[in-house]
């Protein structure tokens, strides 16, 4: 669910980009010594699905799109901080090469669907461990899209408040969140569906490789 | 300074500025500015921008005219100020990818250009098995697939997919290995 470029006030997307600049040398840190011939390709191969998948879009008329991520099963299989700059890469290039998102919105973009997506998803994950494996991923890629998808429609509808000529006549994004929330929100709960089917497939598929460690 | 990064850089310029011009006819004089710049390439470009924006702008601009008539307020000025920053902004990017190399613009933050190297690398992979295994399932039917057919598909080609670009992946990572990629 990008939120395409043009549709943001610089009152929202410069902090975010300030935020994300601190996010991402978080994530980074030490990330060196992680990478590894054996981390690297597993990374790109679900990197370059999650890029994928953000290319098949329903267009939603709140202004912004719907598709599966791919972050929950980054962030389950690889943690927050490397989904994070993972997703973030995919965000980059789907700009630049499809203009899907876009360069002021990377960083709202990168925030809400890959910092925030991928800590729901583990945090979630973690908590719901004891009511089954298939069950907890299942949730967590479920409840992580709809968190995601939340954030970016509240953020689109805000944009007629921050930023509006003096007649009222908005400069941005000329939805408010009455409109943005359920036109966002409603399609996502279906497309969470899909989700939580993809992630479980992948987490099956990362355990028959032994890639889990249990 | 590499004349990519130069590029990126004026490309982010032109981005900030766009944002911070609340004028049409100003977005306008930039957009057409931009598509005198972009010489030969430009109407192929702008036809790749128009694309990119028409679903979501159409979707866009039809809801605020409803919210905008129901509430009786400007709708004109500001839905021809949205498209044109938005076509403006898209634009731009396409033409910066078109004049420059990702992975050379990239090339300031190591950490980045591995993944975008490896990504696009499997963005390859996906597209060719897809087309193999669209080809393939076509050549088996000779007529229309039931739903069943088609998730058996799906499955089979989700498997394969993933089976594949890892060890796509798997080679390259030790190609980089073997060239010190990894070392500390």
């Amino acid at each position: 669910m990008h939120i395409p470029d043009g549709f943001l006030s610089p009152q929202t997307y410069l902090p975010a980009w300030g935020v994300a600049a601190l996010a991402w040398g978080w994530a980074a840190r030490g990330l060196d010594r992680r990478l590894d011939e054996t981390l690297v390709p597993r990374l790109a191969m679900l990197t370059a699905l999650a890029y994928a998948l953000g290319l098949i879009m329903l267009p939603l008329p709140g202004g912004t799109s719907g598709h599966a991520l791919g972050v929950a099963a980054l962030a389950l299989l690889f943690g927050v901080r490397l989904a994070f700059l993972a997703y973030s890469g995919v965000l980059l290039l789907q700009a630049l090469l499809f203009g899907a998102g876009g360069i002021t919105a990377l960083a709202i973009n990168a925030l809400a669907l890959g910092l925030v997506g991928a800590a729901v998803a583990v945090g979630l994950h973690r908590l719901l461990a004891r009511c089954g494996e298939t069950a907890a991923v299942a949730i967590a890629a479920f409840v992580s899209l709809q968190v995601s998808a939340l954030l970016v429609a509240l953020v689109l509808g805000l944009q007629p408040t921050l930023a509006r000529a003096p007649d009222g006549s908005p400069l941005f994004f000329p939805l408010g969140p009455e409109i943005t929330v359920p036109a966002v929100l409603l399609p996502h709960l279906l497309i969470g569906i899909g989700e939580a089917a993809l992630t479980v497939f992948v987490w099956r598929y990362a355990r028959r490789k032994g890639w889990l460690g249990r | 300074m590499t004349r990519a990064r130069a590029w990126l850089l004026g490309y982010v310029a032109a981005v900030l500025a766009a944002s911070f011009v609340h004028a049409p006819l100003l977005l306008a004089g930039g957009l057409l500015g931009a598509l005198l710049a972009a010489g030969p390439a430009r109407w192929r470009l702008l036809k790749r921008a128009l694309l990119a924006v028409l679903l979501f702008n159409a979707g866009v601009s039809l809801a605020y005219a409803v919210v905008a008539w129901w509430q009786a307020r400007p709708l004109l000025d500001a839905l021809l100020l949205i498209n044109l920053r938005v076509l403006l902004l898209v634009f731009l990017g396409f033409w910066l990818v078109d004049r420059v190399r990702l992975l050379d613009a990239l090339a300031g933050w190591p950490l980045l250009t591995t993944i975008a190297t490896l990504a696009l690398g499997q963005i390859g992979v996906y597209r060719r098995l897809l087309e193999d295994f669209r080809l393939a399932f076509r050549s088996r039917n000779a007529l229309p697939p039931t739903p069943l057919a088609m998730l058996r598909h799906a499955g089979a080609q989700g498997g394969a997919l993933l089976d594949k670009s890892l060890h796509d992946a798997e080679q390259a990572a030790q190609a980089m290995r073997s060239r010190g990629a990894f070392d500390g």
